[in-house]
């Protein structure tokens, strides 16, 4: 193993890992306030990548505005999504709104077969390409070694950054944040205390799906394919993570998806690329029998 | 009332059981089946258009004896498990004479059985892998081997492009595998050295680990066992690592899709293939010709394939009629020369185990589509 090799194998890993924790981050959310696995999620990432996609190549919409417009787009679905799907269902059991939820994804799945078509498609044709996004740097560090970024994951990287300093100043300072936090711990005591808990509820649906669809936007640059069934792998890679962070928790998230990605790239490197999928969902298991409440959760007695 | 309705219900699903020879202005239903959705999709697309294509020559030209042809179209998904589900459904549906396909070898593996046990026959247009002829009498292909195709790469780079030093990227299935195995046995005799070998799985997608493993080897060449989604990730991938290797791929790189996925990353990369539009005969030009017109696209392989794939059974049928036993008993006659079928593909012969052999070419992507390569097989 040489430092060189592994200094580029982690910066693989690493942007990778940034994906799952966007993802991550809005499954999070959504069980945090609602203890709903929001299977959908994944859907709303692979809406938001051919949104971006369709805009761009098709409509020769600008590539800003047309990444604005499906983070929004991506946004509004999720709530769309709540208001449809899961508010009619709120104080039924739980399984029953995960069954909703797995049908939301369905029909999202087949939806974008029947409107895009089930084929792989190019982020960004070839006679559309932005030549900015092809470059590569090659970083070398003195004993660490040198790796090669394309300017996509030194994107992705920053906006990884970005988002989860600002995501965390959100929930921490600002009025959404502090109502979401109250609704988390107990939702009939922030109701009494004047918190419209509809409202914080779309809210982090907004907040949670506009990050899935910035993920999915960067996945669909940095591989520069988009699919129907892309959100599918990705979303369950993502809950893997939430899970292995602490489901509820928006740093553990961030951590879990980090962790994941790395793990997954060195198993990629260094033991066989067949195991990652296997690995990954090892990992799972270990965690769901040892530290059943993740590495970031804490372990509190539910009152309801 | 009921049990007229009865009646008439029963009648009609022994009408529907009694095969082509129905009352006059029946129609002769051939089943096609492949990749119409999931990863494979433009593989169906081309399956499909070219099956048409046939089906509408015959049909204008007054059908088998009047009786027009119908295609049945059936998706496998590139799946073993749904392509024995559809295999099912088109082997026990007795108004069904044939069938064409599938596509992918591990799905005209799992389909093996059925039409085997259900007596019908299958004929693949597209599956390459060594043994999916071998233990059914029932199934036939139309397109050259993995032995053959992998030896023939190993030579082609040692040989012809005079490279000694090779990396490998297999997609984890019954085709790459299987195309692996060969390139790599050849290889061996040939002195052709491999540097790394590494795996994937269908839905992987980030192939940084692999190709940093493989870039620190420096190969001149990188031949890529597997399809052309991943391929064409493959290659973006290798140019996103400042890698600007050669690449080199069998038939399951063929597809417009390589190019409109990998965009520039694929120029340059060679690709062995058993039909190129420009190499083909006066049949295959006219083929060409024709299909570009009515589709507004150019056909691949795999259109021209099981154009021809159809042709054979629709040629058969129109000599023996619609007995399933009579059409597998002639198709599997053909072994000569005189016996065999001419198609835009060149001539098909089959041997005892159902298998062909046609000739290979070479193809270079270059300026956003499939050209002949300067150096091609004799």
């Amino acid at each position: 193993m040489e430092g060189a090799d592994l200094f580029q194998q982690l910066v693989n890993g690493l942007t990778l890992g940034v994906v799952y924790a966007l993802i991550a981050v809005g499954y999070t959310m959504v069980y945090g306030i609602i203890e709903l696995i929001n299977f959908a999620h994944g859907e709303i990432y692979m809406m938001a990548a051919f949104v971006a996609c369709k805009l761009y190549n098709a409509l020769g919409v600008p590539f800003m505005w047309a990444v604005a417009l499906a983070i929004l787009f991506a946004a509004f679905l999720g709530v769309v999504i709540e208001f449809v799907a899961y508010r009619p269902l709120r104080g039924s059991p739980r399984l029953v709104a995960l069954i909703s939820a797995i049908g939301v994804s369905l029909f999202l799945q087949n939806l974008a077969m029947i409107i895009w078509g089930a084929r792989r498609q190019p982020m960004i044709e070839t006679a559309n390409a932005i030549p900015f996004l092809e470059r590569t740097v090659t970083v070398s560090l003195p004993l660490i070694g040198e790796a090669t970024f394309s300017s996509v994951q030194i994107i992705m990287l920053v906006t990884a950054a970005a988002i989860m300093i600002g995501l965390t100043m959100m929930i921490r300072y600002t009025k959404v944040g502090r109502a979401m936090r109250a609704c988390a711990e107990d939702r009939v005591a922030a109701k009494l205390m004047g918190v419209s808990v509809n409202r914080t509820i779309s809210a982090t649906f907004a907040i949670g799906s506009a990050m899935g669809g910035v993920a999915g936007i960067l996945v669909g640059l940095y591989y520069n394919q988009v699919y129907p069934m892309m959100g599918y792998m990705a979303g369950l890679k993502a809950f893997t993570a939430a899970v292995i962070g602490g489901i509820g928790n928006v740093a553990g998230a961030f951590m879990g998806g980090i962790l994941l990605g790395v793990v997954e790239g060195l198993c990629g490197a260094y033991i066989s690329s067949l195991w990652m999928d296997a690995l990954a969902f090892a990992i799972l298991i270990l965690v769901l029998i040892y530290r059943p409440q993740g590495l970031l959760g804490e372990r509190i007695p539910r009152s309801t | 009332m009921k049990r007229l309705l009865y009646l008439t219900l029963v009648s009609a699903l022994a009408l529907a059981v009694v095969s082509c020879g129905r009352r006059g202005g029946e129609t002769i239903r051939i089943g096609v089946v492949g990749p119409m959705t999931g990863d494979g999709a433009q593989y169906g697309e081309m399956i499909r258009m070219g099956a048409s294509m046939m089906m509408d020559a015959v049909n204008e030209a007054g059908g088998i004896d009047g009786k027009m042809v119908e295609l049945v179209f059936e998706d496998d998904k590139g799946e073993p498990k749904d392509a024995a589900l559809v295999a099912q459904k088109l082997a026990s549906d007795t108004t069904i004479v044939a069938v064409v396909g599938h596509f992918n070898s591990s799905c005209s593996k799992a389909g093996k059985p059925i039409y085997k046990q259900m007596k019908v026959i299958q004929l693949s247009p597209g599956s390459t892998n060594r043994d999916v002829c071998i233990g059914s009498d029932w199934t036939f292909r139309n397109v050259y081997r993995d032995d053959f195709q992998g030896y023939a790469i190993a030579d082609y780079i040692k040989e012809k492009l005079g490279y000694t030093r090779v990396a490998v990227l297999y997609d984890n299935d019954d085709y790459g595998r299987g195309l692996k195995e060969f390139f790599t046995e050849k290889a061996e005799q040939l002195g052709l050295e491999i540097v790394r070998e590494e795996a994937y799985n269908r839905d992987t997608q980030n192939f940084g680990p692999q190709l940093t493993n493989i870039r620190k080897e420096d190969p001149e060449i990188i031949f890529i066992s597997g399809l052309y989604t991943q391929g064409a990730m493959i290659m973006t991938q290798a140019r996103n690592l400042g890698m600007e290797t050669q690449f080199i791929g069998g038939d399951g790189l063929m597809s417009a899709d390589l190019i409109k996925n990998g965009g520039d990353a694929v120029e340059g990369a060679y690709i062995t293939c058993p039909f190129i539009p420009e190499m083909a005969g006066e049949m295959g030009r006219k083929f060409v010709e024709d299909f570009t017109e009515k589709y507004g696209e150019p056909p691949d392989a795999w259109a021209a394939l099981t154009f021809d794939a159809v042709g054979i059974i629709i040629e058969t049928i129109k000599e023996v009629g619609c007995d399933r036993q009579a059409i597998r008993d002639h198709v599997a006659s053909m072994t000569t020369k005189e016996k065999g079928y001419d198609g835009v593909s060149g001539l098909t012969i089959f041997d005892e185990n159902g298998d062909c052999i046609k000739p290979m070419f070479v193809a270079i992507v270059e300026g956003g589509e499939f050209l002949p390569a300067q150096i091609q097989f004799n």
